[in-house]
């Protein structure tokens, strides 16, 4: 299982080993967590409303009330857990994301097969300076690729970073 | 025949209201088949003379649809200008299309019985991109979609290599009436009607049985033995009659879509052209080819043919499906042949025979996972019923783990990739096969991930997006996994040729 005679050494090629991976913004896990935060409360005063009106035995309340505690405290606490994992570098021809926690994965997108670039933020990203970064391929909405919380510079600076390259690119053939 | 120059525009001939017309009584039964059913409550209730009711209304339809059909003709104009063509249309919302040669992917012709006579075609524009600028331009004459095609050619500078006025090239592939029938008989629809109707069907078999029953109670007193003996019997004629007919109909449908069917290469398009009373005309640009896939399923397996499809790239348009080109019946070592053809040059290497051994075969961990997959909803579920319910039977859920073993295993067994320096294959399948075939050069990204079991085991998934989908190959070494994503990075950025 060995490429035979290949165009280049394959041990010569750019490998991802020893990436200058860029972290997310610190940030992002505090605006995670506000977010996460408000749709617990919902779900607990949704819980609490529900144990209250509805006369239910507590063999049903009780795994209840565990189940969006324990939800509660989950959400809360993944982006802590994720946010730090995730991360992005920029090489000469390419651009790489990584993320996962159980699943790992790095992504690679060649320059010249982006088509547009775009950054958007919420509210409550404005919030908390953070941005996301969407690249888009050709083939769909499964081409797309959003990375969420960027830098509000930095997304902008990547924005602009790669709408040159995908103009020398275009240039180049 | 007048010749259509650049600049002015002009009107289809009168015959594109056939056209219009039947597009509107399509429209029309797509859209309001929901009303027929209220209709016929109204019919049925209502009291006086139906049938003069009927008559006038019925006329009066004919007569609005015509009318509609006439000014859609009479509204629609086009224009051919150098790098584009423009078609006015619409009666009362007027549109404007402006639809550039360098974006069109291809141009498909279809042609009913009265246009074929006449030697008129539909032309559709099939164009990258949003769906919504594409165009239908009816009843124009043969001659003038094949000037359309050079001309789009040309713009794309890849110049048709065949002169004009000779002789058509000799064709890739025909298809004659016996693949029809072997087209129709691997019709997997067949199967998913029986499936809807089975319960019917079991019905109908219970209430044949009463008839046959009494009857032959009625002759000699019929044991109860002899009573189930019939009830299946005529449960099984019922299943294999139904099955007759729907073949009959699979086989019927692909004389009228495929019938007398013509692949032919001209240049860098691939063109083919069938169909029994209308004939449909369907080209592609070898570049614009993003993934080959050979597929086989089971009926085929048993009859020895595959289908080869090139699929092009989706357009960005939700719920769009990727465009695909169909050849709906070859033998492995036309596929083979095919794929040199269409993947030239650089597709040569590599093969697409379910069957060769140049194959490797991906991690056996990748069963464990799939058994734990199938595992856990069974265990959930069954045990979910039982603590509620206390019915034993709910333990019939773990069934599925030992039924559902061999099937896993026979998706490991046919699960498979090779590559070379150009590109790869990706067999798969259960109990039919798949092996789809791309190059490196026309990757969009790459993705390379590791669940925590697959670190454990140093393996990885591979998945490749390309224009028209993404293709995975699941658990191979991690070390491997990189090197063919390197590799493929490498290929696609220094790559000068065009994905599309």
């Amino acid at each position: 299982m060995m490429f035979q005679n290949p165009e280049i050494a394959i041990d010569d090629l750019p490998n991802m080993v020893d990436l200058d991976w860029q972290s997310l913004d610190p940030h992002f896990v505090r605006r995670l967590q506000v977010e996460h935060g408000l749709t617990a409360l919902a779900s607990l005063a949704g819980a609490t409303a529900f144990s209250v009106l509805v006369p239910v035995p507590p063999f049903v309340t009780i795994p209840l009330w565990v189940l969006v505690v324990s939800f509660a405290i989950a959400t809360f606490a993944w982006p802590g857990i994720s946010v730090p994992r995730q991360g992005y570098a920029v090489r000469e021809k390419d651009i790489v994301f990584k993320k996962g926690v159980v699943w790992r994965s790095v992504t690679a997108i060649p320059y010249n097969r982006i088509q547009h670039v775009e950054t958007s933020n919420t509210i409550l990203d404005r919030k908390f300076g953070v941005a996301s970064l969407k690249l888009f391929t050709a083939g769909g909405s499964g081409g797309d690729l959003k990375v969420r919380g960027i830098s509000a510079n930095n997304a902008e600076r990547l924005r602009v970073f790669v709408l040159n390259k995908i103009g020398a690119s275009i240039e180049n053939h | 025949m007048k010749i259509i120059e650049p600049g002015d525009w002009q009107r289809t001939s009168p015959l594109a209201i056939l056209f219009f017309f039947s597009q509107l009584i399509r429209a029309i039964v797509k859209n309001g088949w929901q009303g027929l059913a209220p209709l016929a409550a109204l019919l049925l209730a209502y009291k006086g003379d139906l049938a003069e009711k009927v008559a006038i209304a019925g006329f009066g339809f004919a007569v609005v649809t015509s009318l509609i059909a006439l000014l859609n003709y009479w509204f629609f104009r086009f224009q051919l200008t150098e790098d584009s063509i423009r078609i006015r249309q619409g009666i009362l919302k007027r549109q404007q299309l402006d639809i550039k040669f360098d974006r069109v992917q291809g141009i498909n012709t279809t042609q009913n019985i009265v246009f074929r006579v006449l030697g008129l075609v539909v032309i559709q524009f099939d164009t990258a991109g949003s769906s919504s600028d594409e165009g239908n331009l009816p009843a124009v004459p043969e001659s003038f979609a094949e000037s359309l095609r050079k001309r789009v050619g040309r713009r794309r500078g890849q110049a048709t290599e065949t002169p004009e006025g000779t002789s058509k090239l000799d064709p890739l592939l025909r298809l004659n009436w016996r693949d029809m029938i072997y087209i129709g008989l691997a019709d997997r629809r067949v199967y998913v009607v029986l499936a809807l109707l089975a319960p019917f069907i079991e019905k109908l078999g219970e209430t044949r049985v009463d008839i046959l029953e009494n009857y032959v109670r009625d002759v000699a007193e019929g044991t109860m033995a002899l009573g189930v003996g019939i009830s299946a019997l005529a449960t099984i004629a019922v299943i294999v009659g139904i099955i007759g007919i729907f073949t009959l109909i699979s086989i019927g449908a692909a004389f009228l879509r495929y019938h007398n069917f013509e692949l032919c290469l001209e240049g860098n398009t691939l063109r083919s052209t069938g169909g029994l009373l209308t004939r449909h005309e369907h080209s592609m640009e070898l570049g614009k080819i993003q993934t080959l896939r050979l597929t086989q399923s089971l009926i085929q397996r048993s009859l020895n043919f595959y289908q080869l499809l090139a699929r092009q790239a989706r357009s960005s348009q939700k719920n769009s499906s990727s465009k695909n080109f169909v050849i709906p019946r070859v033998g492995v070592d036309q596929a083979e042949h095919l794929r040199e053809l269409l993947l030239a040059p650089e597709g040569s290497g590599l093969t697409q025979d379910p069957a060769s051994d140049r194959f490797n075969s991906i991690s056996p961990f990748y069963m464990r996972t799939r058994i734990l997959l199938n595992a856990v909803p069974s265990v959930g579920l069954s045990t979910l019923l039982f603590t509620t319910t206390g019915n034993a039977y709910a333990l019939l859920f773990l069934l599925w783990i030992p039924i559902s073993m061999p099937f896993v295993y026979l998706g490991w067994r046919h699960a498979g990739f090779h590559f070379d320096n150009q590109g790869f294959v990706r067999r798969s399948g259960v109990i039919g096969f798949r092996s789809v075939a791309l190059l490196y050069r026309k990757v969009q990204r790459v993705t390379v991930t590791q669940s925590r079991y697959q670190r454990k085991k140093e393996l990885s998934t591979l998945r490749v997006y390309m224009a028209s989908g993404s293709v995975k190959i699941p658990y191979i070494p991690l070390s491997l996994a990189n090197q063919l994503r390197d590799y493929t990075l490498y290929k696609v950025e220094t790559s000068k040729l065009a994905w599309h």
